[in-house]
């Protein structure tokens, strides 16, 4: 028994040596090859595929995609010897927890070179922390001011939080020489921060604020909220809010005859969904967005294509990812190197202003120390037609404002 | 001022209708089978779905769609009872509990899977428009619900009190046993009991298509609200769960208009304590039962 057992052994042992050596023969040979033909460079991509973000997570895989075959198309990176982008993408569920262990994950399981995510701001900053610990440069279109305190690796290309409050305040001379406002926000941390944000800034602005009211977020009615709003005499109602209480607090001020302008933000406020849900009482409705598909050339460019493929329209967050893509590359051709500390290097110095990198408000990148661009800003919007059209500020205005 | 108070009354019996309809499902399981039925939110989902698909896939205006909603969801009502809820009476009540519990579980995360997170809404002619009576403003949608709910209250209210079914299952209500002794038979009519309970949830969710949106999560909006109605309203009266469910809307909405928007729910529950404090059989205890 002992014998055949140690025989069985060695035998196995040495089997496997010789299938070891050639598959380390195999893969040496197989790496020097592809060295010479350009090993694809890997970007990682976070986004919630499912849970309740999920809709616009799939709509930013899709955009991702979209933009790595653009660059790929392009040619790929030229200094690395035509390497093409490969993108790989994880889901974080629109969980913090999954945010945390698939990043990690992520990170430490392929050869990345750079990450892009994850939407919400709330799963980013999670994001964030991990990459910057594994020194792994991270780019993000969300808005959080949070995400400039104390990094090193992550980089955001567009308008922050504070400056979104700013054009929401200002928008309203749009509307009427004396804006009265009502804020109404769900009584959550996304709530309570962005009107808290509106209520500081809105005295510089010259905005008088007439309600600020906290509502429980999952409203079974918004009429009596909205009655509220009636007797407040506002001229001009922030509401902020997620998809199922805009539908009702928008059909509310239709059915209660209240004539009053609306600036819904950002977020769920500027996605095809939104006018699908909403339909014709959704007209003229005024938002901010950090990107909006009608800024350039290049961006309507953009729009076409992906309008072609998915059926709707470039969403502000997918096609900042488009731009944020392009940056990438940019950063990876310069630095002539798939090295993620190198690739980080590049993007501090990063300064474009023409290309599919630079189409955003603004039309020009270049971070600060804080990893800001200091040439973001957002842009007004307002639904026409079923469509998003850039109103304010006058520079970036591709429509002129509708009156409703 | 006034006109201000007045359209708060208004908006709030208005989803006191809705609330209702909810709520005299669930107290109507719990008079007849003596069961807390947790899945009522989620018949209230399916009936919303039904709607919505019959509107997405053939026009068909949501309130007419209630002739497919009610009748599909009796006889989802009939199999409830007679597969599932007459296994586990006479256990007591931690199976009763999870029974209904796993139900709404099982139907929250099937509609998750079938039909996404996603929002889904109908548009009709009615659902923004408005009557005006002076400064007054009465959504067509809303009125429409409202009164289609009462209605359908009141026929209930009939058939439970004038026909021979209707007798049959107050008296079986009120003690199965000598009701089997006089040649009822406790199975049909608790299986009755859950279809009509189930059917209302439909009608619910039709009559709420024109003018809410559709998700898997959307009955829990709407159960919690019914539940507190059932217990204001004494546990298995059906006028009580009524009269409770029109007085939480308007107690909501005044609320919402005078204390703050987030506390509509406070004066709703600070109502239910005292009621209970007070009475502890809730508003009608001691009647119709």
């Amino acid at each position: 028994m002992a014998t055949t057992r140690s025989a069985t052994r060695r035998r196995g042992r040495r089997d496997f040596l010789k299938a070891s050596a050639g598959a380390a023969a195999f893969a040496t040979f197989g790496i020097a090859r592809k060295g010479f033909a350009a090993e694809p460079v890997n970007i990682g991509g976070l986004y919630p595929v499912t849970g309740s973000f999920a809709q616009i997570g799939q709509g930013c895989v899709n955009a991702a995609k979209l933009a790595v075959q653009m660059v790929n198309d392009a040619g790929g990176i030229k200094s690395l010897g035509g390497a093409p982008l490969n993108l790989i993408v994880s889901d974080v569920q629109s969980d913090t927890t999954v945010t945390r262990t698939e990043t990690d994950r992520l990170i430490s399981g392929y050869k990345l070179s750079a990450v892009h995510g994850c939407f919400a701001s709330a799963l980013t900053l999670i994001a964030s922390e991990v990459a910057e610990r594994a020194k792994m440069p991270l780019l993000t279109g969300s808005s959080s001011d949070m995400l400039n305190k104390d990094r090193h690796y992550t980089f955001t290309p567009f308008s922050r939080a504070s400056q979104f409050a700013l054009a929401q305040l200002q928008m309203s001379k749009l509307v009427s020489n004396s804006p009265k406002v009502a804020v109404i926000f769900e009584n959550t941390a996304f709530g309570t921060s962005t009107s808290n944000g509106l209520r500081e800034k809105a005295p510089a602005e010259g905005v008088e604020i007439v309600m600020f009211e906290p509502y429980s977020a999952g409203l079974t009615d918004a009429s009596p909220l909205i009655n509220k709003v009636k007797a407040s005499g506002a001229n001009m109602l922030f509401p902020v809010s997620y998809l199922n209480d805009l539908i009702l607090i928008i059909r509310a001020i239709k059915q209660n005859g209240l004539e009053i302008a609306i600036n819904g933000g950002s977020g769920g406020f500027v996605i095809p969904d939104f006018y699908k849900n909403v339909g014709a009482p959704a007209e003229g409705l005024l938002g901010v967005a950090h990107w909006n598909h009608d800024v350039n050339a290049d961006a309507q460019k953009v729009n076409a294509v992906y309008k072609k493929q998915y059926g709707e329209f470039l969403f502000e967050y997918a096609g900042g990812l488009v731009a944020q893509t392009f940056m990438i590359a940019d950063a990876l051709e310069r630095a002539a190197s798939a090295d993620p500390q190198k690739v980080r290097d590049a993007l501090a110095t990063l300064d474009v202003s023409s290309g599919y990198a630079a189409m955003g408000p603004g039309g020009k990148v270049k971070f600060g120390p804080d990893g800001k661009n200091i040439y973001a800003h957002p842009v007004g919007v307002q639904w026409q037609n079923g469509d998003l059209a850039a109103v304010f500020p006058k520079d970036d205005a591709r429509a002129p404002l509708l009156k409703v | 001022m006034l006109a201000t108070v007045a359209q708060a009354v208004v908006n709030g019996l208005l989803i006191g209708g809705i609330y209702a309809l909810v709520s005299i499902g669930v107290t109507l399981i719990f008079g007849v089978v003596k069961i807390v039925n947790f899945a009522q939110g989620e018949f209230v989902m399916i009936g919303m779905y039904i709607s919505y698909f019959l509107a997405a896939s053939f026009d068909v205006d949501p309130l007419v769609s209630l002739v497919v909603s009610m009748p599909v969801l009796f006889v989802i009502g009939v199999l409830f009872q007679h597969f599932l809820i007459r296994r586990v009476l006479g256990l007591g009540d931690m199976p009763q509990i999870f029974l209904t519990f796993a139900i709404s579980l099982l139907l929250v995360n099937v509609a998750l899977l079938l039909f996404t997170a996603n929002y889904r809404t109908v548009q009709t002619p009615y659902s923004e428009t408005a009557i005006h009576l002076g400064a007054l403003y009465i959504p067509m949608a809303k009125l429409i619900a409202f009164a289609v709910a009462m209605a359908l209250s009141g026929v209930l209210w009939a058939f439970l009190h004038a026909t021979d079914l209707g007798k049959a299952m107050r008296a079986a209500a009120q003690n199965p046993d000598v009701a089997m002794l006089m040649g009822i038979n406790p199975d049909r009519v608790f299986c009755v009991a859950v279809g009509i309970a189930l059917a209302l949830a439909g009608a619910a969710g039709s009559l709420l298509m024109p003018f809410y949106p559709a998700y898997p999560l959307v009955g829990q909006v709407f159960v919690l609200m019914a539940f507190v109605a059932v217990v204001l309203g004494t546990l298995g009266n059906v006028t009580g769960a009524l009269i409770a469910s029109l007085m939480m809307g308007v107690a909501e909405s005044l609320g919402i208009q005078f204390v703050g928007a987030d506390s509509g729910l406070i004066v709703v529950f600070a109502m239910l304590l005292l009621t209970l404090a007070v009475r502890p059989n809730g508003l009608f205890g001691g009647w119709n039962r």
